[in-house]
């Protein structure tokens, strides 16, 4: 269905538009059911496949990457962190609508993640972490004699 | 019942909403902000992430302060999504000004996805003495 909504645009917003068709998809599935928190857990997080690797990206604007942790153990990710807004002293206020977050969030994964080959990087107030696939995990063919 | 925790409150991204349709699939949205005064300048923070330093564009117009943010949806180029929660768009917002900005003086700094906006504030003139011989 999306595929035919979609092959209209030729440009880089198919993939703008994949990602709000699988955002409405998301929303009615239970994919994760109850195996990640509920739905209200922050950070949001979207998840992309390529080739065998996993990819995941979270808006978190403002914080340190070293005030990012993320810890991992076979198909489980936890990720943490806190952001503290700080103004100058004296500063009377206007408009409030950023707020400070405490989140610590652990997600099921597809798919068994190799710990050591996975690479985080925090840019622009994005996390994103590609986590690789873990060998034992991939599927082996066998040949038939 | 249970405190409120604002800490724990879950905030949405919100969409512009105009009465106008976009020639150009995909969306926008509205960046958190804060403004905060302090004696000599107005300071406008705001969460856009995913823009880069380069790709924020300010004008002050009169008393409109016009922000906008453009992301690099090229980043997410032959990726399939499998599971989502929330949309990507660019950013953009107007605010109206109520004080008098000094425009030359604007200083602009991007920080892990929070803009921060430095607006000099006009100083108010000192009244004049005259003197009278």
């Amino acid at each position: 269905m999306e595929d035919i909504m979609f092959t209209r645009f030729s440009n880089a917003f198919d993939t703008l538009a994949g990602i709000q068709n699988a955002v409405e998809a998301a929303r009615l599935s239970d994919y994760f059911g109850y195996s990640t928190t509920q739905r209200g857990a922050y950070p949001f997080i979207n998840l992309f496949q390529e080739n065998d690797n996993i990819i995941l990206t979270a808006e978190v604007p403002g914080l340190k990457k070293e005030e990012i942790k993320l810890e991992i153990k076979e198909h489980l990710l936890r990720i943490s962190g806190k952001r503290e807004i700080a103004y100058p002293e004296k500063a009377s206020v206007h408009r409030l609508e950023r707020r400070n977050f405490n989140f610590d969030r652990t997600i099921k994964l597809p798919v068994k993640v190799d710990a050591n080959k996975v690479n985080a990087e925090y840019k622009n107030g994005i996390l994103t972490v590609v986590l690789p696939r873990a060998e034992s995990d991939k599927p082996k063919s066998i040949e038939i004699n | 019942m249970a405190e409120e925790k604002s800490e724990m409150v879950v905030q949405d991204k919100k969409e512009v909403a105009s009465g106008k349709e976009p020639t150009m699939p995909g969306k926008k949205y509205v960046p958190y902000t804060d403004i905060v005064e302090t004696e000599k300048e107005l300071l406008v923070y705001m969460d856009m992430p995913g823009v880069d330093r380069k790709k924020v564009d300010i004008r002050l117009e009169k008393n409109l302060l016009v922000v906008d943010g453009q992301i690099d949806s090229q980043t997410y180029g032959d990726l399939k999504p499998i599971y989502s929660e929330y949309n990507i768009g660019h950013f953009t917002r107007r605010f109206e000004m109520s004080n008098k900005i000094d425009q030359s003086k604007i200083e602009a700094r991007m920080n892990d996805g929070v803009l921060l906006l430095t607006l000099p504030k006009v100083p108010e003139k000192e009244p004049m003495a005259i003197q009278v011989n």
